[in-house]
């Protein structure tokens, strides 16, 4: 026989009645002043323990008894293994430390490779024709603001079409692309992948190429954006990662919580350099089977940095591209 | 004059949010609904009223149905916004007509599993007492524009407290809607003075920036941090003046309230807050949700002028102490 000092509610006015819970004989009793209760043992259920926190006894017919003593509790039932192992390792500073490194190695392993490998194999899963309508208003935004329709004589854009697409070809499963010729003063020598599929390709790039393999090195480049679906797997791993963040710093109140903020435009731009090393990665694999020197990839970046206009120097961190001696580098280590 | 009081400390709450992080992690998420059982069972239980403290009954299974169907909204409208831009109208017009549902459950959700002395909080609202205010007022404040949000929170206040129930003991509330108005001037009047420092204090730095390119992106994130100081600031400000007269203005059987939150201790606390989370990449999260807490619990109190025994309601007799019967999908929080 064992017993335990408790307070009694009767779950149907809010009085603290004084009482003892004495279980005995697979009996519960309560006794007190002004209560006199005896139940089933297996019909009362006992709250977990979670810290020190008052103990739960819930008695059948909407009765409860709350008790401090834990331990006294504990002696009397013994709790599920896994919910007793919740509590023990909840109650260590050793365990606590322990877990500060795992959830650091998991955040780790979850963002840098178990996000992006299943944001890749769902993004294969959504054909490339759901991006038509973003891909289209894109396009016509960019139109309306910062291009122009493209100086460039018919015959060259023809040639460059064909030798791009002789270039697609040799990838094997060839992505479908579109590619859009432009002028843009205003955004200067660069190409860039819409959603869909679309490559934009500048006038002012194809004047800033020396030969036409600098021309393709970037278009095979933004064949990569195509080929791996980077449009897509942004959007998935944004939200993804939006999730995450909330579920570390959901807790605290919303002006704190602009905390969160910070860690998800880091993360991004992580997401934005690795897709950008993965587009040169698939550039420089295409060029080699084209027989195209990686030199001549090295040479169009140098000079698109020149020309380019210097906005702030952002910390490497916060930048969507890797630094460029890191690019420079992988197109001459081939 | 009774106050809550708060037990708990960072340290220990600390341990039990790491280790529960790290199951949800572990199990991508699933523990995420028992974690925030153990967490709000551990903050209820450290709250103590009058000697007793308070307890949560939510059952995890039930809260983990409510974040798997919002986790799937969540995905369907980042996609889905994004892929099909005109789709947001859809989403807002169905969020629109649901907000009342929504937070009608939600809220009751939250009051029925949370109970003190062995009585459940109640919230007796219909969801048909709640479409007026909010499909009607969202459309006025758009139509006003803007010009009818500080009556619409006036009445929001309202909605939320007066039908809240400790077992059938009912609150009551009625805000004064021209005070309202006169802390949303006063909190606008804090974001356009900040603005004005934000500005000088760009021009002041610009010649620095003209003279350390390497320091340019000083130049990017000095305007947004003193932003972000002044919605702080007009934000707490917000909270701390609205809260005081909310509660000020709420009444109960044989109990009235007070609530002391100030706009500077609350602004300090966001800040400091937010600091501490960002240069612990998030570790400090448990100690920022206790002094919070702790901050919130000293500065409110009950004035009971006549003991009553409050009687619980015969409807919520019937509930399991699991709640498991409820079957509750919305769990946002709308906090008061």
């Amino acid at each position: 026989m064992s017993s335990l000092a408790a307070h009694y509610f009767d779950g149907r006015r809010a009085q603290r009645h004084e009482v003892t819970l004495v279980l005995s004989g697979g009996r519960a009793k309560i006794v007190g002043r002004e209560v006199d209760a005896e139940f089933e043992a297996h019909r009362v259920r006992i709250s977990t323990r979670i810290a020190s926190t008052p103990r739960w006894i819930y008695l059948p017919g909407g009765g409860a008894c709350v008790t401090e003593d834990n331990e006294g509790v504990d002696r009397l039932v013994r709790e599920r293994p896994m919910q007793r192992m919740v509590h023990r390792l909840e109650a260590h500073a050793a365990f606590a430390a322990l877990a500060v490194l795992l959830v650091a190695a998991l955040f780790w392993a979850i963002v840098d490779r178990a996000l992006p490998f299943a944001a890749a194999r769902v993004a294969e899963h959504i054909p490339a024709q759901a991006e038509a309508t973003l891909g289209r208003e894109a396009l016509a935004g960019m139109d309306q603001f910062w291009l122009q329709p493209s100086k460039l004589a018919l015959q060259e854009r023809a040639a460059l079409a064909a030798r791009l697409e002789s270039l697609a070809a040799l990838a094997g499963e060839s992505p479908a692309y579109r590619l859009e010729f432009r002028a843009s003063p205003v955004i200067g020598a660069n190409a860039f992948a819409l959603p869909s599929g679309i490559i934009v390709l500048t006038d002012e790039l194809v004047k800033l190429a020396q030969a036409e393999e600098e021309i393709l090195a970037v278009l095979a480049h933004e064949l990569g954006h195509v080929r791996h679906r980077h449009v897509m797997r942004r959007l998935l791993e944004g939200s993804a990662v939006a999730l995450l963040v909330a579920g570390v710093t959901g807790d605290v109140a919303s002006a704190t919580s602009l905390a969160a903020a910070a860690p998800t435009l880091v993360l991004q731009t992580k997401f934005s350099r690795d897709n950008e090393r993965e587009a040169d990665a698939y550039a420089i694999e295409l060029l080699r089977r084209a027989g195209i020197g990686a030199q001549h990839f090295a040479a169009i970046l140098v000079r698109m940095e020149a020309q380019a206009p210097r906005g702030p120097m952002l910390p490497s961190f916060l930048s969507s591209h890797p630094s460029s001696d890191e690019r420079k580098a992988l197109s001459g280590a081939r | 004059m009774v106050r809550p009081e708060f037990r708990g400390s960072a340290r220990e709450y600390f341990r039990i949010w790491i280790v529960n992080l790290l199951f949800t992690l572990l199990t991508v998420g699933v523990y995420s609904a028992w974690a925030k059982v153990r967490k709000q069972r551990y903050l209820y239980g450290n709250t103590r009223l009058d000697g007793d403290a308070f307890n949560y009954f939510a059952s995890a299974r039930a809260i983990l149905k409510g974040r798997i169907l919002a986790v799937i909204v969540f995905f369907a409208y980042a996609l889905l916004t994004e892929l099909y831009p005109l789709s947001i109208w859809a989403f807002a017009t169905a969020g629109l007509l649901l907000l009342p549902l929504i937070l009608v459950r939600a809220l009751r959700f939250n009051a029925r599993m949370s109970a003190w002395r062995g009585l459940r909080f109640d919230f007796p609202a219909r969801v048909r007492d709640a479409v007026p205010l909010y499909l009607g007022m969202p459309l006025l404040v758009v139509a006003t524009l803007g010009l009818a949000f500080p009556w619409f929170m006036a009445k929001h206040k309202e909605f939320v407290i007066s039908h809240h129930a400790f077992g059938i003991s009912p609150l009551g509330c009625a805000m004064p809607v021209g005070k309202v108005y006169g802390i949303y001037f006063r909190a606008s009047l804090i974001i356009a003075a900040m603005g004005v420092v934000a500005i000088l204090g760009a021009a002041m730095l610009s010649p620095v920036v003209m003279l350390l390119p390497q320091a340019g992106w000083l130049a990017f994130l000095l305007p947004v941090l003193a932003i972000y100081i002044a919605y702080a600031f007009a934000y707490a400000y917000l909270q701390a003046r609205v809260t005081n007269l909310a509660w000020q203005n709420t009444y109960g059987a044989g109990v009235r309230f007070s609530s002391t939150l100030g706009a500077i201790d609350l602004a300090g606390l966001y800040i400091s807050n937010l600091l501490a989370i960002v240069f612990t990449a998030g570790l400090a999260v448990p100690w920022a949700v206790v002094r919070t807490l702790r901050y919130r619990m000293e500065n409110f109190t009950m004035l009971v002028s006549e003991e009553v025994v409050h009687e619980a309601s015969a409807e919520l007799l019937n509930i399991s102490a699991t709640g498991q019967e409820l079957g509750e999908i919305f769990n946002v929080n709308f906090g008061v």
